[in-house]
């Protein structure tokens, strides 16, 4: 106990400190019936984990276990900053009676400090307890709705992928660690520079394995299948949980474990990497097309948005880490804001089909706007910050290495195809005319108008100013 | 004699581990995992690991594999209500595994373990616990976030809705 | 002047925001007043620019409204770059602009969706100004995506008929394969100059490149690729003529006078980089006169008064790059503001047929309409004048410059361009006479209520036939006394390209002029011959055999199109969808869901097939990856 006030007067990990015991509080509401205020307490919480984690101390060596060093700090406050939207925005479905608020509340925020260890982790045992620790309570929220088959179902499929994809990747850690005889990242990283070209298969095939592991979480062709069954039967915002916070973790740890590890190894696993970057875009974008359900679209093209996620671990540079941020910014803020919508019109509506956005804009003016700069900002069109993270991605990736050319135009083309999809949400909410039912009137609460409309502010200014996210320094 | 123990350890763990899969009553199955295990185990005692033998055992062939009973016992679950898969899914699965199990061993075959990992008192209970108590102390204490989050989600996955909807 | 700069895209933005949240809960005459006032400022501002520009106060001024991205390499900022090219542009699309909100204005009066046809026509001229303000490909990018996303809409407008759907669905796909290649473009522009910004790009253009050299060759290729989507040109113009399937003033201002210059305005402003890649000029040149030479004769056998003048834009918009792939870059400039004034005339004089037929497209079933609307015919036979290049019609000046480059290079384009001249003198003669000549072979219904249309729709079209008639003096040749004003005027922003060849004589130019001129008389008259002194009326759809049905059906490219590539695609991504996705997944599903009853479903779908099936092919990803890692 003293070890962790001593933790906690040095400024070292202070925001899993308090996400931990926030998770704890948020535990007890119903014991102790102050469920109410439980909302208002764990956002107070969560803004001040964001403050704590800018003032961590930086590059400090956390048992040598955690290295809080630039890339961990401001990954993480990017987590941190999604998972306050997240609760703002959800709000509405915990207050509807039909979750327990203080227990789904507690295992976001257990999720949330796997996440944060994801981003700061200088340990493959920590890389995979932070995986762990991220995935659990999501099996258990997938299946959160318990009277809807289809959210049981998906927490049962997500489970066992889960448990296989991790058995997978727990094999592959092995490997590493028995032709390396270590778990630090960087003593990997100069055991494979010593080793030069002459890498034993035991490591590159360890290497390969995490990768398929890791994969997995990210839900990148061939290991996607899980995706859109899991995103469509869990409830709402924990899909939207799922897509933009446990994704962006995903890529983060996925990002500092190839970045600091296995670059010089790179002629082991770049190929690889490659086609599945490839098969990931196109398998996304393909079949996002021919959707009737907006949420399964989604599903699929956040399939297709981790392809393009995945070229900055292919290209590994400094450059890659501001194209990482810029976009895992970009797609979260984007892809909540759309859930957000989602949630509103499948309420008024009962269905998330495409059709349930037929002449949105003469009934919800606001929502239809809003959804409109969300799809704008997925499909990558100016000004929107979604252009900007695809474009500073792509141009960086052909600077650094021009023979990944036809990757880029897979990407443009695939990304071009998602127009389409993205497109077909706005046809249908101002291209038609219908007559409007009564009932579908039915107009949103104040609170989420306002959100909705800073939500779209951020997607823009963002847009207009990437800039503050790539002016940090050394990240 | 190591090596003779060695063998039939293997043999009894491939050939239990193939009757879980080939057998058609689930009680049956169980009970060869159990033995699996137990095989498993006794490998971990050869390679000088007993902490992890006793955990194998207490943990897999105790808890989980008692659990796995009760369940199969609880669902009343035999051969006429067990659908078995279609023999093409037998054969693709059989192709699958094999494959992989070859693909792994070609990659593998040439490799040796790196040099400094074979200690002769690597996985006694006390060189475990020293370990895990002053280099793995972190990881050890955060995994109390990973199961307390397990037990509140076996908790919530029990209670029903608030209000059916 | 330039502190006013921002309202000018503000405006139409303005006017689309208050549109589109207000949505019918305005009175229309309102509604048309915010539509066209925000137009109309707009306009205004930017003929304070123009006065500016001509008077020499204004020759290039950047003006930063704030950085966009500052950071790394990647240094943008959102800025305007007001030019003489920027600034002729901007008053073709604010002016012309202004009119067609006019006279919709009349002609969407009955319609339903009057606001929200004013707030996408308000939110279109917002991304066209955004287009051609920008001063980096960014901003460009960003109206060109804008300009797309507002054309599919208005497309689309008419959602109710199946056959609009899929005319939209064709725009937006031919235009996405022409912004694979802008945005290819775009990025390998960055990567080479390290920079998007038109100052940056154009000044070390000539040091960072080498002429004809492959980067070169690429760069250009890809943005003209971008140019061939959005300006319909062969292989991606089949979207054009169906687009027709929107309200006819949206053609005239989108999809003629507008939006597809968009690509010959991309190529004209990059023509620094343009003149380091002879090859690719060599490559417009062959696509534009392909395409003009093909689109007219196109036009020869259609019956519908819209798709004629599609054909017709086509065939307009080839003879524009055929100008840009000679080198004369401000010719094609010019022939796109003549264009725009006689093209959009002939789209709103046909919309005012179509409005006093109520909805009749068929010219087979017009005739004799010159005395019931007496407005419409006299300014559409002065478009048609133009078009046709008869002296001192606005066409004239401009095919004539294009003609006299053409010559310049080789007497066989010359000839080539002027036979694409004589089949458009040709098919708009036909058009004109048919429609307007001899008696009225509708229904006696539609007789009976033939009328001119309201001043509103029918001052903007004598305006237009004003500019169609004076529009020309901007651009007198030398050799007619003039000092080819708009060539000085751009000569800021265009360098001089093909100095190489031989100015021509005068005596030269006088007798190409008179040729054409005399070789279109004659086509004028043959047309009469036909189709007034003969009566020839073009036969019913079935009667019509051999070449001229061919012609007729397009040369069935349209046909070719579809069995080459959409059927492809489609199939492929059917076999995704109906075989991976409902044989595999969802048909396991839906057989376990049916089989038994609620409580053993969710303890079978534990272990249905389906997530076997996932598990499955993860495993065989994992022997393909440590396969294809073990053999390399």
């Amino acid at each position: 106990m003293s070890k962790l006030k001593e933790n906690f007067n040095d400024k070292k990990m202070t925001a899993v400190i308090i996400l931990s015991c926030l998770g704890i509080v948020s535990m007890l509401a119903d014991i102790f019936s102050y469920k109410k205020a439980l909302w208002y307490i764990v956002l107070a919480g969560v803004a001040g984990a964001i403050v704590a984690n800018l003032n961590e101390k930086s590059n400090a060596i956390i048992y040598d276990m955690l290295l809080t060093d630039n890339y961990a700090i401001w990954f993480s406050t990017l987590i941190l900053a999604l998972v306050l939207l997240w609760f703002m925005v959800s709000k509405d479905q915990y207050e509807s009676g039909v979750y327990n608020s203080s227990d789904n509340y507690a295992l976001i925020l257990f999720a949330t400090v796997g996440a944060l260890i994801l981003t700061s982790f200088s340990d493959l045992t920590m890389m995979f307890l932070g995986i762990e620790i991220l995935s659990i309570p999501l099996f258990i929220l997938a299946g959160s709705n318990k009277k809807d088959v289809s959210s049981n179902e998906a927490s049962l499929k997500y489970f066992l992928a889960g448990a296989f994809a991790s058995g997978i990747l727990l094999f592959g850690i092995t490997f590493i660690y028995g032709s390396t005889g270590t778990f630090k990242l960087d003593k990997i990283a100069d055991w494979a520079n010593a080793a030069g070209s002459n890498l034993p298969a035991l490591f590159y095939t360890g290497i390969l394995l995490v990768m398929v592991g890791l994969a997995f979480k990210v839900s990148a062709a061939p290991f996607h299948f899980w995706t859109p069954d899991v995103y469509q039967g869990s409830p709402m915002f924990v899909t939207a949980f799922m897509a933009t916070i446990v994704k962006g973790a995903a890529f983060a740890g996925f990002f500092r474990l190839f970045y600091t590890s296995f670059t010089s190894a790179s002629g082991s696993w770049a190929l690889i990497l490659s086609i599945l970057i490839a098969a990931t875009i196109l398998t996304g974008n393909i079949i996002a097309v021919y959707q009737s359900s907006v949420k399964r679209m989604l599903a699929y093209s956040s399939i297709a948005q981790a392809g393009y996620i995945l070229l900055t671990v292919l290209l590994s540079n400094q450059e890659a880490k501001y194209a990482l941020l810029l976009y895992i910014a970009s797609y979260g803020v984007s892809t909540i804001t759309a859930f957000t919508v989602l949630y509103h019109v499948e309420k008024i509506k009962g269905t998330d089909t495409f059709e349930s956005f037929t002449s949105l804009s003469q009934t919800h003016p606001l929502l239809s706007v809003v959804m409109t700069i969300a799809m704008l900002s997925l499909a990558g069109i100016p000004p929107t910050i979604g252009f900007f993270a695809k474009f500073y991605l792509f141009s960086s990736v052909l600077k650094s290495n021009t023979s990944y050319l036809w990757l880029i135009m897979v990407s443009v083309a695939g990304s071009l195809v998602s127009v389409y999809y993205y497109f077909r949400v706005i046809i249908a909410m101002y291209g038609q005319h219908e007559p409007i039912i009564s009932s579908e009137k039915k107009q949103i609460p104040a609170f989420y108008n306002v959100l909705l409309l800073l939500l779209v502010c951020v997607i823009i200014i963002l847009g207009m100013m990437p800039d503050v996210l790539m002016s940090i320094d050394n990240l | 004699m190591e090596q003779i123990i060695f063998i039939i350890l293997s043999l009894a763990a491939i050939i239990s581990a193939l009757v879980v899969i080939f057998s058609n009553n689930p009680v049956y199955s169980v009970l060869s995992l159990v033995i699996t295990f137990f095989s498993i185990a006794g490998h971990f005692v050869l390679l000088n690991a007993q902490f992890l033998a006793i955990v194998n055992v207490i943990v897999y062939a105790g808890a989980i594999m008692v659990l796995f009973l009760f369940v199969i016992m609880l669902l009343n679950l035999n051969k006429s209500s067990e659908p078995s898969a279609p023999l093409i899914m037998k054969v693709a699965s059989s192709v699958a595994g094999g494959l992989l199990f070859i693909t792994l061993l070609g990659a593998l075959r040439q490799s040796e373990a790196s040099a400094g990992l074979s200690g002769g008192n690597i996985g006694s209970v006390e060189s475990l616990g020293r370990t895990l108590f002053t280099n793995f102390l972190f990881p050890f204490e955060v995994s109390s976030v990973l199961f307390l989050s397990a037990m509140i989600g076996a908790v919530m996955l029990g209670k029903k809705n608030l209000k059916d909807s | 002047m330039l502190n006013l700069v921002f309202l000018i895209p503000l405006l139409p933005l303005t006017g689309f925001l208050i549109l589109g949240s207000l949505n019918n809960r305005l009175p229309k005459t309102i509604v048309s007043f915010v539509g066209c006032g925000t137009v109309l400022g707009s306009f205004v501002i930017v003929l304070t620019l123009l006065s500016g520009t001509l008077s020499g106060t204004i020759t290039s001024a950047t003006i930063s409204y704030f950085d966009w991205i500052y950071a790394g390499d990647l240094n943008l900022k959102m800025s305007f770059l007001i030019d003489p090219l920027s600034v002729l542009m901007m008053t073709i699309i604010t002016g012309v602009g202004f009119l067609i909100h006019v006279y919709s204005a009349g002609y969407m009066h009955e319609d339903s969706g009057f606001v929200r046809y004013f707030a996408f026509l308000n939110l279109f001229v917002f991304s066209m100004l955004l287009l051609v303000m920008g001063s980096n490909y960014v901003v460009m990018f960003a109206g060109w995506e804008g300009v797309g996303l507002c054309s599919y809409l208005l497309i689309g407008f008419w959602f109710k008929k199946d056959a609009y759907n899929d005319a939209a669905q064709k725009a937006f796909v031919m235009n996405r394969i022409g912004d694979l290649g802008f945005l290819l473009g775009m990025i390998l522009i960055f990567t080479t100059f390290g920079s998007l910004d038109y100052d940056d790009v154009f000044k070390n253009a000539t040091s960072v490149l080498t002429e004809n050299s492959g980067v070169a060759i690429a760069i250009t290729l890809l943005l003209f690729i971008g140019a061939t989507g959005k300006s319909a040109q062969i292989p991606l113009y089949t979207w054009l003529p169906d687009a027709m399937a929107g309200p006819t003033p949206v053609s005239a201002l989108i999809h003629a006078a507008t939006m597809v210059t968009a690509g010959i305005y991309m190529v004209v402003r990059s023509n620094i980089l343009y003149s380091l890649a002879p090859f690719t000029l060599d490559v417009i040149l062959a696509i534009g006169l392909a395409t003009a030479l093909f689109a007219a004769s196109m036009g020869l056998f259609q019956n519908d008064i819209k798709k004629v003048l599609a054909y017709s834009t086509v065939s307009q918009l080839g003879y524009m790059f055929f100008a840009l792939g000679l080198g004369a870059f401000s010719a094609g400039m010019f022939h796109v503001t003549t264009h725009a004034f006689f093209k959009a005339l002939l789209f709103l004089g046909a919309g005012s047929v179509i409005h006093a037929l109520h909805h009749e497209q068929d010219i087979r079933n017009m005739g004799g309409l010159s005395k019931k609307l007496p407005i419409t015919f006299l300014t559409f036979l002065t478009a048609t004048l133009a078009i046709a290049g008869i002296p001192p019609f606005a066409g004239f000046f401009s095919k004539d410059e294009i003609l006299a480059a053409a010559y310049e290079r080789s007497p066989v384009l010359w000839a080539l361009g002027l036979a694409g001249a004589l089949m458009t003198t040709f098919y708009m003669f036909r058009l004109l006479f048919v429609t307007f000549f001899g008696t009225f072979r509708g229904t006696d219904e539609q007789k009976h209520h033939l009328h001119e249309s309201p001043l509103v729709m029918t001052i903007p079209l004598m305006v237009l036939a004003l500019l169609s008639i004076i529009g020309g003096f901007i651009g007198v040749p030398e050799v007619l006394g003039g000092s080819n004003f708009l060539k000085n005027f751009l000569s800021s922003v265009i360098i001089p390209y093909g100095e190489k060849h031989e100015h021509l004589s005068h005596s030269t130019e006088w007798i190409l002029m008179t040729t054409s001129t005399l070789a279109v008389i004659a086509t004028i008259i043959m047309a009469y011959v036909i189709f007034v002194v003969k009566k020839s009326v073009p036969a019913e759809d079935n009667k019509i055999s051999g070449l001229q049905k061919l012609i007729y059906n397009k040369y069935y490219v349209d046909e070719i199109y579809d069995t080459l590539f959409s059927k492809p695609v489609t199939f492929l991504s059917k076999i995704f969808h109906s075989v991976v996705e409902s044989k595999i997944v969802d048909a396991t599903v839906n057989a376990v869901g049916k089989a038994v009853s609620a409580s053993s479903k969710i303890l079978r779908l534990s272990q249905s097939g389906n997530i076997s099936y996932y598990l499955y092919v993860m495993v065989i990803g994992i022997i393909l990856i440590l396969f294809i890692n073990n053999i390399l």
